[in-house]
């Protein structure tokens, strides 16, 4: 299980995933508002991922 | 591989099947910026530019790159925060805007809405049937203009990024706006009006998920949060609508911008004598009427 962090919903959620792009449609994020960090570093997309990884989406969106 | 170099990437860019590794965005975002300060013609040597901050991403990325460029192009800046009394919101990111100025050396001035017109926003949304982000955005374009040109600024840098304008640009075209339009682009404002001071944008032809991409590398310590009273707003569906867009279509929000750019000079032109200049009755800021909205809202509190 992959350990995942969304940001914008403050929310923890564990998941299966081969990849960041899967989890991104898995968890139906708009990817133009999101950064992806695994592992504490920034992330591309076709990153594969592996049990024990930690992935956040921070949210690319904020002031007013 | 990077694109230019043998390193990891850590980022794609619109359209690029190839990424770029740290070092390489970072000197792509910062020509880009440079290139919209020259392209534009944004920042004449010798002047002294306000940057207004509000402690986001946006504005503290804009702060720090003008910070850099300062003394090769020979201008001065000076940061400027607006605080419309959100609690829980702007509290937090005015501490940020402080951190960062000192750390920088750059002298900031706040100016509230509370010491400015008697109460925070906060207040004043349980006093008016208004939406908030009408109240706002008045009172924050007056307190801008008014205290950019107290403080002698030239002009005012904002941190409006290539999302903001687009968000704008469409928000226009679906309420029939053109001339809302026409007062767009990366650089506002009317050249020879001496109380009005012009608003020049140099992150505009940047992404806002580069600008977080930025932060986030650069390691600057900003909070993302958004501001609570937001959630009404049109532009959110506006927003919601293009970044779904672009994810399916990448390149849409480069092409509106590019096809603005192309017929914004003939808009400017067509709209430019629409409104005439007044000055205040009351205040005596610059308005298209004999009272200018800040004043108007002012009253009703």
């Amino acid at each position: 299980m992959v350990k995942i962090f969304i940001e914008r919903e403050n929310k923890n959620v564990n998941t299966k995933a081969k990849d960041i792009e899967e989890l991104i449609k898995k968890l139906n994020i708009i990817k133009e508002e999101i950064i992806v960090v695994k592992n504490n570093e920034l992330t591309p997309r076709n990153e594969k991922l592996k049990d024990s990884d930690e992935v956040k989406f921070l949210s690319v969106i904020s002031g007013g | 591989m990077c694109k230019n170099c043998e390193l990891k990437p850590v980022v794609f860019l619109t359209n690029n099947t190839k990424g770029l590794c740290k070092s390489c965005f970072f000197r792509y975002f910062e020509r880009k910026f440079n290139k919209t300060i020259s392209q534009f013609k944004l920042i004449e040597p010798n002047e002294k530019i306000g940057v207004a901050v509000s402690g986001g991403k946006d504005s503290l990325t804009l702060l720090y790159l003008l910070n850099k460029l300062k003394d090769k192009r020979r201008f001065t800046i000076e940061a400027l925060l607006i605080d419309e009394g959100i609690k829980g919101y702007r509290d937090k990111t005015i501490e940020d805007a402080k951190k960062f100025c000192k750390d920088l050396d750059v002298k900031m001035t706040i100016v509230s809405y509370k010491d400015e017109f008697g109460y925070p926003l906060d207040e004043m949304l349980k006093k008016l049937k208004m939406k908030p982000c009408s109240i706002c955005g008045v009172f924050r374009r007056y307190l801008l203009n008014k205290y950019s040109r107290k403080l002698g600024f030239d002009k005012i840098a904002t941190g409006h990024n290539l999302d903001d304008e687009v968000q704008s640009l469409l928000m226009n075209q679906f309420r029939s706006n053109p001339e809302v339009s026409a007062r767009l682009g990366p650089i506002t404002g009317i050249k020879d009006e001496k109380k009005f001071v012009r608003r020049i944008k140099p992150l505009y032809l940047l992404l806002e998920k580069e600008v977080a991409t930025y932060t986030f590398l650069r390691k600057f310590e900003i909070k993302f949060c958004e501001c609570p009273n937001n959630t009404e707003a049109y532009r959110i569906h506006v927003r919601t609508f293009i970044n779904n867009f672009e994810s399916k279509f990448p390149g849409t929000k480069h092409s509106i911008i590019n096809s603005y750019l192309e017929i914004m000079p003939m808009l400017k032109e067509k709209y430019k004598n629409v409104e005439e200049i007044k000055y205040c009755k009351k205040c005596e800021e610059p308005s298209s009427k004999d009272i200018c909205q800040a004043c108007e809202i002012r009253s009703k509190l």
